[in-house]
């Protein structure tokens, strides 16, 4: 994740396309435009931070069904909606399923600019607090069976000869364990280990 | 002195002659005594009333004179033998031997005694039956039409050749409000209008003279005037009789205030639905042109983004002296091409809504497709909806006005555009086919894959029925009736195997091409 921020395009109108990709430019951001949301989706994703700006009337997919789709396949991208008359219905639809703006064409430049902007740093935070997820995850993974286990025990609240005595071994080895698991996690509190397995135990939660 | 055998020879010569006339008259002679027992009669009197000479003999007149005339005719009779007159005259019935009845005129005559010979009653009898049923048929037939012309609702009036009214009828007090008294000997103009007695005047005038009628005689619509001065509508029918060598004629006067009331009525009731229809047209109209907007707006707003969204990247590189001539060039080469491309679209609409000079044009009916087909286009992308046209090459021009066959064409597809917006689980297949009929008429079709009319389908045409909720029931209504108004039908059918047809057709334009 050390990649300058993309900014996509997605409009199936070439003139407004174009235009959106020199503005957004004007910048000093990268931007890559599609016609579709299947010329998109066709696209890797980047290892850097990005939005989407996206046209909701589209043809094939329409803007709002494709902000289904993304959810779907759990791709957290932020949008920001541009449309030729937007009402109210699809306007609370597209923000209620998450999108950071829904401009009205034709929209002043930093209406959009801000939107762009504001979409990137969310998923620049986003990204950031995934990275860290992803680290922790490889700390712990880099334990041992045994680390994990007593590691698990500290963190529920048990005291080191209570643990020893469940896992029948002594508690010198389990200070050892211990403190090679907390070096090992990077952690330099107990108090910073809890939040480090909170957050784990939390994204497992969330996709099982 | 006298040659006597000379005399005696003649006067047997005499009665022999007056023997065979009687005997042999086509008249019927009867003798009688004075109290009424024949006495003689001839072949011609026995014969009408079928009795033997000596039957005949044995009778008295009264025994064969028909019970009713038996008064009246012994009356005079009487008067007869009294010698109060000489004779008389009676037309009476006859009893025959076979109990029928035949119809006489007598003329009967006393003959005064004369030496040694009694006076006696002479009487010539005509048979006048067939006389009589001919007067009994035509008093029937008088009686008829007296009949007719008194109940009759019409007035009826009979004036002479110098106009004068001889006759009327009941009616006539009723529909001029004069009595028969008050008209009778007055000119029939009384019952014209001052405006119309001159003419009328001029006309009969002209008519006696030459023959020559000025007017139809057989229900000519004139103006009437009623005793109170009030001019009414009437239709007068004539005839013409000609008697004892003068013209009578008679006329038959309708009052029809009433029939022309309804009739205006009507008229009135006639155009107020006609101004209606036309003014459900234009607001239908535009509420097809508003649906229109939305598209219309999109379409236009696309250039002017990019227009704003260029204009404003310059903007922005020259703020910051970032002056590469490629992307400035880049970006002012689209703002100028989106300002055309805008124009080029205002220009469609300004062409598609064009005022076309009133009525009835030649027209392409595959062009007048075209030119809907391209305003209606985003919309099908939009709604996902695959638009297929099947239009028939070389198709003769048909004689319309464009801006309605727009109209009809747009509610059509856009009916179809929304019968298919609910459909996810087949294609949205929207087909405009153009073609000529078996009736050798142009037949434009609009085919949708939507979820048809069901049992909707006898009144989908009918004014303010409507499917939809915001719908106010009068597309169909009011393009049915635009295209009846070019001489054409507009009916729908199921689609197979989802959807539903509506066609409509129009009749080829006449006359060479322009």
């Amino acid at each position: 994740m050390t990649g300058a921020p993309v900014v996509f395009v997605v409009d199936d109108d070439p003139s407004v396309r174009s235009s959106l990709k020199r503005l957004i430019s004007t910048v000093g951001l990268q931007v890559e435009s599609f016609e579709s949301a299947d010329t998109f989706l066709q696209r890797k994703p980047p290892d850097a931070p990005s939005c989407l700006v996206l046209d909701v009337r589209l043809r094939g997919l329409s803007g709002l069904d494709f902000q289904r789709e993304l959810a779907a396949r759990n791709i957290r991208i932020p949008i920001v909606f541009i449309t030729g008359h937007g009402d109210i219905p699809m306007t609370v639809k597209a923000m209620k399923a998450g999108a950071i703006e829904f401009l009205t064409k034709p929209f002043r430049d930093q209406d959009l600019l801000d939107a762009v902007r504001i979409a990137l740093e969310r998923d620049q935070s986003r990204h950031e607090q995934e990275k860290e997820l992803t680290d922790v995850k490889q700390r712990f993974n880099s334990l041992t069976p045994r680390e994990q286990e007593v590691i698990s025990m500290v963190v529920s609240g048990m005291l080191n000869k209570q643990i020893a005595d469940q896992l029948g071994t002594a508690e010198n080895t389990v200070k050892v364990h211990r403190s090679r698991a907390m070096e090992k996690m990077h952690a330099q509190s107990v108090a910073e280990l809890v939040k480090m397995i909170e957050k784990l135990k939390n994204s497992s939660e969330k996709t099982p | 002195m006298p040659d006597l055998h000379a005399t005696a020879e003649r006067r047997q010569h005499i009665e022999k002659r007056w023997l065979a006339a009687f005997e042999s008259s086509a008249i019927g002679i009867a003798m009688a005594d004075l109290a009424g027992r024949f006495l003689e009669a001839n072949s011609v009197f026995r014969n009408m009333l079928g009795y033997t000479e000596s039957e005949l003999y044995q009778l008295n007149y009264l025994d064969v004179t028909y019970e009713e005339d038996r008064n009246t005719n012994l009356e005079l009779a009487r008067e007869l033998v009294e010698g109060k007159r000489q004779h008389f005259q009676i037309e009476k019935r006859y009893c025959r031997k076979d109990g029928t009845l035949v119809w006489v005129r007598n003329n009967v005559a006393l003959v005064p005694g004369t030496g040694g010979v009694a006076p006696l009653l002479f009487a010539v009898i005509e048979d006048i039956t067939r006389r009589k049923e001919e007067e009994s048929a035509r008093r029937y037939t008088e009686e008829k039409y007296r009949l007719i012309v008194e109940t009759a609702p019409d007035a009826v009036i009979c004036v002479d050749e110098s106009s004068t009214i001889l006759l009327t009828n009941p009616a006539s007090t009723r529909v001029f409000g004069y009595d028969p008294a008050e008209l009778i000997g007055k000119p029939l103009t009384i019952l014209m209008p001052e405006f119309l007695r001159k003419l009328h005047e001029a006309g009969f005038k002209r008519y006696l003279a030459t023959g020559q009628r000025h007017i139809n005689w057989q229900g000519t619509e004139l103006t009437g005037l009623r005793k109170n001065g009030q001019e009414f509508p009437v239709e007068v029918s004539f005839g013409e009789l000609i008697k004892d060598g003068h013209p009578v004629f008679t006329g038959f006067i309708r009052d029809i205030s009433e029939r022309k009331q309804a009739e205006e009525i009507q008229k009135q009731a006639q155009k107020a639905i006609q101004t209606m229809h036309a003014e459900l047209a234009r607001v239908s109209r535009f509420t097809t042109m508003g649906e229109l907007a939305a598209s219309i707006a999109h379409e236009v707003n696309q250039p002017l983004t990019a227009v704003n969204n260029n204009s404003n990247a310059c903007l922005r590189l020259l703020a910051n002296q970032n002056l590469q001539p490629d992307v400035l060039r880049g970006a002012l080469e689209e703002i100028v091409a989106d300002g055309m491309r805008a124009s080029a679209i205002i220009a469609r609409i300004r062409a598609f809504i064009k005022k076309e000079p009133v009525g009835k044009n030649r027209l392409d009916v595959n062009q007048v497709i075209g030119e809907v087909l391209t305003m209606t286009g985003h919309g099908f992308e939009e709604n996902r909806i695959v638009l297929k046209s099947e239009l028939a090459q070389s198709l003769p021009p048909v004689l319309g006005d464009r801006v309605q066959l727009q109209q009809v064409l747009l509610n059509l597809i856009m009916n179809g555009t929304e019968a298919m917006s609910m459909v996810t689980d087949r294609p949205r297949l929207l087909c405009v086919q153009s073609r000529i009929d078996e009736s050798s008429d142009v037949l434009i079709a609009v085919c949708d894959s939507g979820t048809g009319l069901g049992l909707e389908a006898d009144r989908v045409f009918d004014p303010f029925f409507t499917t939809k909720v915001n719908g106010m029931g009068m597309g169909l209504s009011i393009s049915r009736s635009l295209i009846e108004g070019h001489g054409g039908r507009l009916w729908a059918t199921p689609n197979s195997p989802h959807g539903a047809v509506f066609s409509f057709t129009l009749p080829v334009a006449g006359g060479s091409p322009s």
